[in-house]
């Protein structure tokens, strides 16, 4: 078991470091592209936010830097990644390790299949730890996120460690490492509602069951006060409280770079007239948010799925994504490897992603640099792989409520579903 | 979407086995756990659209409009809010008079300067210029108490000293070119005796004064009048001769862009002392200026500068023994295709000053019909021919010197300030140059009154009329602004304050200007209502028709069993 653990982790990290040695512009190259990197992950800009910061400027100035402060100081002890790519680079596929490492944790965890009030039919269909890590390490958005450097990495530690943590009973840790992802990027701090259920679950099959209110109100001043601690250092770190604020979270909110990518949004701004703009940034992150409340009234047996598939709803409608925000939600679907046999139109999503993501290069590339397509080439791969990845998260939501319905009413497995 | 599909297939499924068709079983009942999640998935969204998004459609929605004091606005447009006067003080320095003597020469000036007054809103105030006049002035403007009568005291705009001469038989008068001062020299046999009912000397004096406004007076009341008609007693050539300097003055504006420009069709000369005479020569008009406008300098050599080519060459005219242009060919001087004259510095209109050395060959160059070297251009500028004195060059040939010195550029430069007077709208009369500036702010404060005003005016008609554009907080404070210092204009021309009168006057103007062109206003002009369901239907439609049945399903539930249970109490 340890063995093929080393293995996996081995060759993953192999891999990495043969296609950086082999091809050493592949990096540059993927840093480059609008699918991977966003204005809010970019590692150029980081490395533009970082030119600043060593210079004594504040790495907001230009406006072309909005990540978070606290990630300056990391990447200053780097050597320049321009002549010294490999030592980045290794830290990247270090905390991708790390991160299958989470991974491998919640899915020993058994919590995807047997919680408090849950327990899946299926359960002999299941992955161990080590294939879902492989599944993740393996995946190629995966790894071209890795080797473009893209800081939604560390976001994405802060949220799988979140739930590491959770599912092991640890909720305080799990509320810093949310505190941390939320920090870097905003949008975690929807998951806090799923996540508190986890822990409270974990907490409550124990010896004695806290309240749960009181719980919720504990866990909710922790978050709140892991951020601050953050903010507080990043502070420290820029001197200017409201330049940071309005620079990194007032541009996750309004949304002003309209660079195009595999998101919905920058079309829709592109095209908004100037005087609804902000309605309809009101009604975008309300469409974002207002996941939250239904599917954890709805799963409120299952808070772990509840945080997959809002994994899955962000990697589409939030400002602005990437494949990393994919890959992520590709990280945690197969712990729900038994409900793939009650999912239906898994050929049709997979092609549809499958096709999009051979397609939007081509078409991103007849539009900016041979001029013979428009926007609107780009917009509708766009559409196509969010309508992909839509299907695939109804696909997974609907596989979970007939998992749940099968459990309560035992001797109907097997039986069609028929919309009455 | 997604849950609530799912929640409304799964507790409904039916169930069909395939090879036994005919029997059917209904689906398994709802268990009330089931009823109360759907009901709580219902209620979240439906919690979410209405703490947060009703506020938040509400709230980005919403048209601001400041409010804005239409009716003040309109009557400062329609002129009810301020009659612009002007009452000019003048001072009466008596030297060699009586106290007496004096006070009745006064009476009598000012009577026959007021019968002789056919414009109200233009008159000459007459005042003894000595304590007792400041004192007496005191006391009227008693309230505001002394401290600050310097700053209350009227500008005075003119000085008459009267000095007996022996040996006239008439008086005569003269003007001083740099200061306000009107001298009357009299035969000292005319001073007026209370007894006598009119006199020769106050006649005179009156007429004089009359003669030395009589072009402001009639500017004014051509500016005030709407440009229709002035005064009726304004001789044609006059009312001519201001139509027409109206037209060939520049646009008022806040700030100014000089910009001269040294041209040459061959390599030399290739520098010109323009920084020493723009110090000499523009600098002190420029000064005076100030209260009016602002100004900035700009300079530039450019040699080797041809006409276009389908410009007309000049002719050698042997009587003249000179080169001359035909005085429609002058038009080749605005060439700014081919001559890099800056059509805009920065905010604000550029006045072009061209001077133009000609070839050697072509030396000297004046204009046919007049035998001009300068003309003006209206509305651009100036242009002026130099043709220095030519130096023998080596290979036999003449040349152009190398560099122009500053007393060289003196005639040239002379010639640009009076066209700079021109083109900012001087006027030609009278002869004493800060009189004219004088007589320019006054004119800038008409001006710049009016135009603020009929902004004013437009605004309010705009807001009036289109009652779904915003209205941003700063256009409100500009208008505030604007009116404040209009009323602060008004005020000042009463009281014959001319400088204080045209700073007020400049604020706003520009303000009502900025408060006209505000940005933001103009987005929802073209935005009528209908528009907006074409904004909210295609996203909000499709989002809104689950949300909305799945609450009416939901709500007919709870009412059917409400309406079961008062049967069950009632049973």
């Amino acid at each position: 078991m340890i063995d093929r653990k080393l293995v996996v982790f081995g060759a993953a990290f192999v891999l990495r470091l043969l296609l950086i040695c082999l091809f050493p512009s592949l990096p540059d190259l993927l840093t480059g592209r609008v699918e991977v990197s966003t204005p809010v992950n970019s590692f150029k800009r980081l490395q533009e936010g970082l030119f600043l910061y060593k210079g004594n400027v504040s790495p907001y100035d230009g406006g072309t830097f909005h990540q978070a402060p606290l990630l300056l100081p990391l990447f200053a002890l780097f050597p320049d990644a321009k002549t010294w790519p490999l030592p980045t680079a290794i830290f990247y596929i270090i905390v991708d390790l790390v991160n299958a490492q989470a991974l491998v944790t919640i899915s020993e965890s058994g919590q995807s299949i047997n919680s408090r009030f849950h327990s899946a039919i299926r359960k002999h269909f299941r992955w161990n730890g080590v294939s879902v890590a492989a599944w993740f390490l393996f995946n190629p958005f995966t790894i071209a996120t890795c080797l473009a450097r893209s800081t939604s990495v560390f976001t994405a530690s802060g949220i799988l460690f979140a739930v590491s943590n959770a599912v092991s009973g640890n909720s305080i840790n799990a509320m810093l490492a949310l505190g941390l992802a939320s920090y870097l990027s905003l949008y975690p701090a929807l998951l806090f509602i799923p996540l508190v259920l986890v822990c409270y679950d974990q907490r409550a099959q124990g010896p004695q069951a806290p309240k749960i209110a009181l719980f919720i109100l504990q866990h909710a001043g922790l978050l709140v006060a892991s951020v601050a601690g953050l903010l507080g250092l990043s502070v420290m770190i820029t001197g200017n409280f409201w330049e940071f604020i309005s620079a990194t979270y007032g541009f996750h909110l309004l949304v002003p770079d309209l660079t195009p990518n595999v998101g919905l949004w920058w079309y829709f701004f592109i095209e908004m007239f100037d005087s609804f703009r902000e309605f309809f940034l009101g009604v975008f992150w309300l469409h974002l948010a207002s996941y939250v409340g239904g599917l954890t009234a709805r799963f409120r047996r299952q808070p772990l799925f509840v945080i997959t598939s809002l994994l899955g709803v962000f990697a589409i409608f939030k400002p602005y994504p990437s494949i990393s925000d994919a890959s992520l939600f590709f990280a945690l679907l197969p712990l729900y490897r038994h409900l793939f046999p009650l999912m239906r139109y898994t050929f049709f999503a997979v092609s549809a992603i499958l096709y999009s993501t051979l397609l939007g290069p081509a078409f991103y590339h007849l539009w900016i640099y041979a001029g013979s397509g428009n926007a609107n080439f780009f917009y509708a791969i766009t559409l196509v792989w969010s309508l992909g990845l839509s299907i695939l998260v109804a696909d997974t939501t609907f596989a979970a409520l007939r998992d749940e319905w099968e459990q309560d009413n035992p001797g109907q497995q097997g039986t069609e579903v028929r919309q009455v | 979407m997604t849950t609530e599909q799912g929640d409304q297939v799964s507790p409904q499924v039916s169930t069909s086995h395939a090879n036994e068709s005919t029997v059917k079983r209904p689906p398994p009942p709802e268990t009330p756990a089931a009823v109360q999640t759907r009901f709580r998935v219902i209620a979240a969204f439906w919690v979410v659209i209405i703490f947060l998004g009703f506020p938040i459609w509400w709230k980005t929605t919403s048209i601001y409009r400041a409010h804005l004091p239409i009716e003040e606005m309109v009557d400062w447009a329609d002129g009810k809010a301020c009659r612009p006067v002007f009452p000019l003080e003048i001072h009466l320095a008596t030297p060699s008079m009586q106290p007496i003597e004096a006070q009745y020469l006064l009476r009598t000036t000012q009577h026959t300067l007021d019968d002789l007054n056919e414009f109200a809103a233009h008159h000459l105030r007459l005042k003894l210029a000595n304590d007792s006049a400041t004192v007496s002035h005191n006391a009227e403007n008693g309230m505001e108490g002394a401290i600050n009568a310097e700053a209350q005291a009227p500008d005075t705009t003119l000085t008459v000293r009267l000095l007996a001469q022996e040996g006239l038989a008439a008086p005569r008068s003269e003007l001083h070119a740099a200061t306000t001062q009107l001298d009357v020299f009299y035969p000292p046999s005319q001073v007026p005796v209370p007894s006598s009912s009119n006199s020769p000397l106050s006649a005179f004096i009156a007429e004089e004064l009359q003669r030395l406004y009589g072009e402001e007076k009639a500017t004014i009341a051509h500016i005030l009048s709407g440009h229709t008609g002035g005064l009726d007693s304004t001789s044609p050539q006059l009312a001519e001769s201001i139509s027409r300097r109206l037209r060939r003055s520049m646009k008022y504006a806040e700030t100014y862009h000089l910009s001269f420009s040294l041209f040459t069709p061959g390599s030399e000369p290739s520098s010109w002392d323009i920084e020493a005479a723009v110090k000499e020569y523009l600098s002190p008009l420029l000064q005076a200026f100030e209260p009016i406008s602002n100004f900035t300098v700009d300079t530039q050599v450019q040699l080797y500068a041809n006409f276009a080519p389908t410009a007309p060459r000049p002719e050698y005219d042997e009587a003249e023994s000179a080169w001359t242009l035909k005085k429609e060919d002058l038009s080749a001087f605005v060439n700014a295709a081919e001559w890099p004259l800056n059509p805009s510095i920065g905010n604000g209109p550029t006045i072009n000053f061209i001077l133009y050395v000609p070839d050697p060959s072509q030396s000297p160059l004046i204009v046919k019909e007049n035998r001009a070297s300068s003309w003006i251009v209206p509305q651009w500028g100036g242009v002026y021919l130099l043709n220095p004195t030519l130096s023998n060059a080596e290979q036999g040939g003449q040349s152009n010197p190398a560099h122009l010195s500053h007393d060289s550029l003196g005639p040239a430069f002379m010639t640009f300030s009076h066209q700079l007077l021109t083109l900012l709208g001087t006027p030609s009369t009278p002869a004493s140059l800060p009189l004219r500036l004088q007589t320019s702010i006054r004119i800038r404060a008409a001006t710049l009154l009016l135009s603020a005003s009929s902004t004013m005016g437009s605004l309010a008609r705009l807001t009036e009329s289109l009652p779904s554009i915003p209205i941003p907080a700063s256009v409100a404070s500009s208008v505030s602004t604007t009116l404040s210092h209009l009323g602060a204009t008004c005020s000042h021309l009463r009281e014959g304050r001319f400088g204080a009168a045209l700073a007020s006057a400049r604020v706003a103007e520009t303000e009502a200007e900025r408060s006209f062109f505000e940005k933001s206003m103009v987005g929802q002009v073209y935005f009528p209502d209908e528009h907006k369901v074409a904004v909210y239907l295609p996203l909000l439609g499709p989002v809104g028709v689950p949300l909305v049945v799945s609450l009416l399903k939901e709500l007919k539930r709870i009412a059917a069993g409400r309406k079961a249970r008062r049967a069950a109490a009632a049973a």
